[in-house]
């Protein structure tokens, strides 16, 4: 079947919706699916966090290894982040190597944790210009019920925070928690007939022409900012939804990575 | 109890002349092809609780276009296999170059199978009365083995969900329901056929949809429910017996809407 | 990592994780895991964790891999980067791409493709956390989705391993025992216990791989008995064993039988009787309700040829509610006649 033809009368019953005030689901326009985070599920990484939001399930793991940092930041662990739109995951999505929109969403999720410098990569640095720590982190998407761009980078946050760098199995020194000095959160917004609608379910983020991103971090700045989708959207409206996403990743982190 | 879930392979019966749908003999036996339930009646058949919608010749299904050809427009019906429908199909005449002007991409239609080749080239009409371009209302999907309980006995339950919605429906084999009325009515119609499917293995069904629909019965919350269930099962047991009057005014009803 | 213990079985018959020679390790299992999957499973093997889904029978692109008169099975055994120890590069390797190859070979024997011609069937596998006998594992998960997707088969499929260590056969090996063992058999059994994978590396005598065999039968056995436990309990959890209405399962036979031999003429000559009108229709079909009933109620089962005009019967009566729809969109005398029956309804309620 697949999804990649969506009849009239669903785009007319989501139009129609719009224009009531409503959603499919029956959240507001700037209400987030309910979300459930467990951690700490896959013994065998150095970190992991199992998602869900609404029905989007995505498993994240952390794991570390040694390695030669950049020549040019030589006292500086490394982060690399990948994430694979599994076929388990949806009827949509092929296997095979990452295509665009999997590198974009792993990409948009690395830049928010990279630039907010929510891990301090001087402290994964073992021997300077020799031996750093790698950071891979690895998304999984299990199931997708739209918005895999937001539950990703939660959830790697979520593992990011559980993680332990496992000085002693590589004998390099004790075991740390994984510095963290910051929660970079996205929080992405989708353009349905001129409102903007926050956390997309999938027939949301299918019927949708633009889908705007936004990260930001605790202390209300923003570290990354992506607009994908063939639409276009007005400075009022981008700035609009800035404003409400940083306020949504606040009570995101609030309620759900301040306790892990 | 006749009826009892069963699961791929397990013996069913040892005459092999018991065979019947979702079943296959083995060595004179009779085991299960399917994980479903068991139906003994007069043949032993499974009715699996999920599936795919397999077209079948003389089916009613819904489609959506997915591609205008020169001379067809091709269908998702739901279905592993994509049905055709030719220019000629159509009830009017149209040409080829306007194909697209009646029907579009993503446009719905209530169509009817044809033809099913041994290939499983699915060929449909619309040159049938009552199939046409469904330009208005809402289409719910739904398991298509689940589709009878949708329809009812001889037609019940949708009558019944036609009656107390004041919506049109009409129910596809493919498991797409199409679903026209005032939005509120069609939201309540929308949640009565969620719940048909959520409690599609439990009894008494038409009558507690047509209470829920008429605001008599809240589906309660799934723990008080399976207590109110546990009840409900004994007493129709037999259908005789039905518990309440209401259940059996409700019933007479039905009967006379027959 | 550890190194090779020096004993992995102790004086008691133990081995490391205190499990008997012949012990599997504790399996459980959940299905209907993902909303986006036809069928799907979650399975957890000692600290084995595997989630499988089903995908299909649907349409297969490209044309040139369709197979005419059966489907494809396709399967796909992948391994999350994070599931081992060492991180491993996502995508396919040498060793998953041989592993989804015995392990589809392991349900090509019990599924039936020739129901779905040109079409495929997708069993996507992804090891969560791997901790030795991961291919076994999502055998068992694949089989449990495939039942769960409503995939006919002949049989459920279980899969485990017998391998050696200290000389001896051991069930169901541990990590330390697949590390360092002499031997690690892997099979795969459908429920009459025919083989459909078997893969040996290591060394043993013809004499220990018939032990052997015995071993995975009854290792295979039990992981049998927990994939039927798993879907027998998935409905009585819910208090839904009560399945109700004989009629509509009379219905539903006829929906699955034009599955299984798609001909479809048992709705044949259905058009003449378009005429006529509802009512007349219904009744007739309700006499013959009634009959089934009473056939199903006493409990003696009937040994005639009955059941397919009671299948053309039943499959009518799917027809004649969408011709209901119909006429009701049609023509305002049946919406009249909807209305009559409301104001009886609400006479009832008075």
């Amino acid at each position: 079947m697949g999804n990649q033809v969506m009849s009239v009368l669903k785009k007319d019953y989501i139009y129609n919706l719009m224009l009531k005030g409503q959603r499919s689901d029956g959240r507001a326009f700037d209400e987030i699916r309910d979300i459930e985070i467990r951690t700490n599920v896959i013994e065998k990484a150095e970190g992991s966090a199992w998602i869900k939001m609404g029905g989007t399930e995505i498993l994240v793991g952390v794991k570390l290894q040694v390695g030669t940092p950049f020549p040019d930041s030589a006292d500086q662990g490394v982060i690399i982040t990948s994430m694979e739109l599994n076929p388990i995951a949806s009827p949509d999505f092929e296997a095979g190597p990452p295509k665009e929109n999997a590198i974009e969403m792993a990409r948009v999720t690395d830049r928010g944790i990279r630039e907010s410098g929510a891990i301090d990569l001087n402290k994964l640095c073992i021997t300077e210009g020799e031996e750093v720590w790698m950071v891979f982190i690895d998304i999984h998407v299990l199931n997708n019920e739209g918005n895999i761009q937001d539950v990703s980078s939660l959830g790697a946050i979520a593992a990011l925070l559980t993680a332990v760098v496992p000085g002693e199995r590589e004998g390099r020194g004790e075991d740390m928690p994984m510095p963290i000095r910051d929660m970079p959160i996205s929080v992405t917004l989708v353009d349905i007939g001129g409102e903007m609608m926050i956390d997309p379910a999938l027939d949301e983020e299918t019927v949708c022409d633009t889908r705007i991103t936004i990260v930001s971090n605790q202390d209300g700045s923003i570290s990354g900012m992506q607009k994908s989708g063939d639409g276009a959207l007005t400075e009022e409206k981008l700035l609009k939804a800035v404003s409400l996403a940083c306020q949504k990743a606040s009570e995101l982190r609030e309620a759900h990575l301040l306790n892990i | 109890m006749e009826r009892e879930i069963v699961i791929p392979g397990q013996l069913l019966s040892e005459n092999k002349t018991d065979s019947g749908p979702g079943t296959y003999v083995k060595d004179g036996k009779v085991y299960s092809l399917l994980y479903g339930v068991k139906n003994a009646k007069n043949k032993i058949s499974v009715i699996p609780f999920s599936g795919k919608y397999i077209p079948s010749s003389r089916d009613y299904v819904i489609g959506t276009v997915i591609e205008v050809t020169p001379s067809n427009w091709i269908f998702d019906i739901g279905s592993p296999y994509d049905g055709l429908l030719h220019v000629s199909e159509y009830p009017r005449r149209v040409e080829q170059e306007k194909m697209a002007e009646y029907m579009g991409i993503g446009s719905s239609a209530l169509l009817r199978v044809k033809d099913v080749s041994s290939s499983m080239k699915v060929e449909l009409t619309m040159r049938e009365r009552g199939l046409r371009l469904l330009d208005k209302g809402r289409v719910i999907e739904v398991t298509p083995t689940k589709v009878p309980r949708i329809i009812g006995h001889g037609g019940s339950m949708v009558s019944m969900l036609k009656k107390e919605t004041n919506c049109e429906v009409f129910v596809g084999q493919n498991g797409r329901i199409w679903i026209k009325g005032k939005d509120s009515e069609m939201d309540l119609l929308t949640e009565a056929i969620e719940l048909i499917m959520k409690h599609s293995h439990t009894s008494g069904l038409t009558d507690r949809i047509s209470l829920f629909l008429k605001g008599e019965d809240e589906f309660v919350s799934e723990k008080d429910e399976a207590v109110f269930e546990e009840d409900l099962t004994e007493d129709t047991e037999d259908e005789s017996e039905i518990r309440e009057d209401t259940y059996r005014k409700v019933d007479a009803l039905l009967e006379d809407d027959d | 990592m550890s190194d090779k213990p020096e004993k992995f079985i102790d004086e008691n018959g133990l081995r490391l994780d205190g499990r008997r020679v012949d012990e599997i390790r504790p399996m459980k299992m959940e299905i209907g895991v993902l909303s986006r999957a036809d069928g799907s499973c979650y399975l957890e093997w000692g600290k084995n964790k595997v989630l499988a889904a089903v995908y299909g029978p649907r349409e297969l692109h490209p044309r040139r891999l369709q197979k005419a008169d059966s489907a494809l099975i396709r399967y796909r055994y992948n391994m999350a980067a994070f599931s081992v120890e060492d991180r491993i590069r996502p995508g396919p390797s040498r060793r998953s791409i041989e592993i989804s190859k015995v392990s589809r070979e392991a349900f090509e024997p019990v599924v039936l493709t020739h129901l779905y011609p040109g079409a495929v069937i997708d069993v996507f596998a992804e090891v969560l956390q791997a901790d030795a006998g991961t291919r076994t594992a999502a055998i068992n998960a694949a089989c449990m989705a495939l039942a769960d997707a409503g995939i006919p088969m002949k049989g459920l499929v279980s899969a485990c391993a017998v391998g050696k260590v200290d000389g001896q056969l051991v069930l169901d090996l541990n990590k330390p025992e697949d590390n360092y063992g002499d031997a690690d058999i892997p099979m795969a059994m459908t429920s009459d216990g025919e083989i459909t994978l078997v893969q040996m590396d290591g060394d043993v005598t013809p004499e220990e791989f018939k032990q052997a065999i015995e071993m995975c039968k009854e290792g295979c056995r039990q992981i049998m008995e927990l994939q039927k436990e798993t879907l027998k309990n998935k409905f009585t959890k819910l208090e839904d064993v009560e399945i109700s209405d004989d009629e509509e399962e009379v219905d539903v036979s006829a929906l699955v039988e034009s599955t299984l031999e798609p001909s479809g003429d048992d709705v044949e000559g259905e058009e003449e009787s378009e005429d006529k009108s509802d009512d007349d229709a219904d009744q007739e079909e309700e006499v013959e309700d009634a009959g089934e009933d009473s056939v199903d109620e006493p409990g003696p089962e009937s040994e005639d040829d009955e059941d397919e005009d009671l299948d053309s019967v039943e499959s009518h009566s799917d027809f004649e509610a969408v011709e209901m729809v119909e006429d009701f969109e049609e023509s305002f005398t049946d919406v009249d006649e909807e209305d009559a029956t409301e104001d009886e309804d609400d006479e009832e309620k008075a």
